[in-house]
């Protein structure tokens, strides 16, 4: 292994190290685990990386992630060694020039990164997927979200306090958004997300979405796939028309409904954009005029007024993940940022090899 | 008794290029061409000809030259600034939600 190259700084203590993070503008806004060369070695070599190893390059400022770096922030954020390899998966997701990294975080529009990450290694690493998968209360969850952020942070130079970051509201996510799928309710005969995006079955995957966000909704009443996805519709018409991309979160007692009548996968998509339509003159009326929608609708002008539009661009914009735990019908749909036009979702597989 | 210190990295990475910083000024606009670059958002192009008519009317500027760079939420591309370049003196940029 080569060296560290990072500068380092000798402090009195630890709470005084916390103090220099907070003052340099290193932090969230949280404490932060001082990174010791050696915590940092010790990460390093867990992983099986090299300090200079270039993990993600940011196409717009060209700003270089490396491992050295990855393992401070992610150490920063409190991650244990062996969650190390979700992080550099996610931060190859997050590079990929498709998924438009710095036009997310500095837009406007605020949209967080919402990681998924599916397969084996979320039972490994102890990543929620079932009861607040959402919530608080998990570390893998909240730090590798965290070490993302920091990254982002630190290395992207894209913090709030020196106005890059253009949020006009922000978001909750941006201090950590980290799920897994709930692969163990998923309704018989569906695949996992990431294999349903190319993965290999068995391997583990991290999905990176530019997220919105999250609107929840309750659907206790309808017992039928029909019932619950016009549910599901009603929450994506004020996104709409023509989502390219949005994530649809599927609660087990939901998925429980979509397996008894064995519906498959597919049929979320095609449902919803078959189904979840409106006229030109309908679209119009709802006001949706400005902001993501404002191209959609000015296409809209072109067409017949009584032509039905679908509230997705295609069966595939339906992006279905089951999460959450048992009981409840609680569901939710989460848009992305640009409704998917501008940015798309990114999955990559996690590379275990030692 | 003696407190142990502790050595800590630093997590940040030098960035390749300027985030921050302004071009030079000129002394006047007296004869120069304005570019006027909107971001294709609904609001820079009026932003930038209200701001254009009041430097019309101030100054004796040379016109004004008008782009739009497209895709708001990614740079323009080397070869569009280059010829860009190539046709103004000064040059605005505008982001109009």
């Amino acid at each position: 292994m080569t060296r560290l190259t990072s500068n380092s700084i000798e402090l009195p203590g630890v709470l005084e190290a916390i103090e220099t993070y907070f003052e340099n503008g290193w932090s969230d806004g949280l404490p932060v685990v001082p990174p010791t060369p050696e915590a940092v070695t010790a990460t390093l070599e867990a992983a099986n990386l090299r300090p200079d190893a270039i993990l993600g390059i940011e196409p717009v400022k060209s700003a270089v992630i490396t491992a050295e770096k990855a393992a401070i922030n992610a150490i920063m954020a409190g991650c244990k060694p062996e969650y190390m390899p979700v992080v550099v998966a996610a931060i190859g997701a997050i590079t990929q020039p498709e998924f438009n990294l710095h036009g997310i975080t500095v837009s406007t529009m605020g949209a967080a990164i919402l990681l998924v990450v599916n397969g084996p290694i979320t039972e490994e690493l102890g990543i929620n997927s079932k009861t607040s998968a959402f919530g608080p209360g998990y570390r893998a969850n909240a730090t590798i979200g965290r070490a993302i952020r920091l990254l982002i942070i630190n290395v992207l130079g894209t913090r709030t306090d020196d106005g890059l970051d253009k949020a006009t509201l922000g978001h909750p996510g941006k201090y950590s958004w980290c799920i897994a799928e709930n692969e163990d309710d998923l309704p018989y005969g569906w695949t996992p997300m990431h294999v349903t995006r190319g993965v290999e079955e068995g391997k583990s995957a991290v999905t990176v979405f530019p997220g919105l966000s999250a609107t929840q909704f309750g659907e206790h009443e309808a017992n039928t796939p029909e019932g619950i996805l016009d549910a599901f519709a009603q929450r994506l018409y004020p996104l709409g028309p023509g989502l390219d991309e949005v994530a649809i979160i599927i609660s087990p007692e939901h998925a429980a409904y979509l397996e008894k009548a064995r519906w498959q996968k597919e049929q979320v998509g095609n449902y919803l954009f078959e189904n979840a339509r409106k006229t030109a003159s309908e679209w119009t009326a709802m006001g949706l005029q400005s902001g993501a929608q404002q191209e959609n609708n000015t296409k809209l002008d072109a067409i017949e007024r009584d032509r039905p539009i679908s509230v997705l661009s295609s069966p595939e914009s339906a992006i279905p993940i089951v999460v959450g735990g048992a009981g409840g019908g609680w569901s939710a749909v989460i848009p992305t940022w640009s409704n998917g036009s501008r940015a798309k979702i990114v999955t990559r597989a996690i590379n275990l090899s030692k | 008794m003696t407190q142990e210190t502790i050595r800590v990295l630093d997590p940040t990475a030098p960035l390749s290029i300027a985030t921050d910083g302004m071009a030079d000024r000129p002394e006047s606009l007296a004869g120069m061409r304005v570019g006027l670059m909107r971001n294709s958002k609904m609001k820079s192009e009026p932003l930038l000809d209200a701001i254009y008519d009041v430097l019309a009317e101030r100054f004796d500027v040379a016109g004004a030259y008008k782009v739009d760079k497209g895709e708001a939420s990614r740079p323009a591309e080397p070869k569009f600034l280059s010829d860009f370049s190539k046709e103004v003196d000064v040059a605005l940029l505008a982001n109009g939600d």
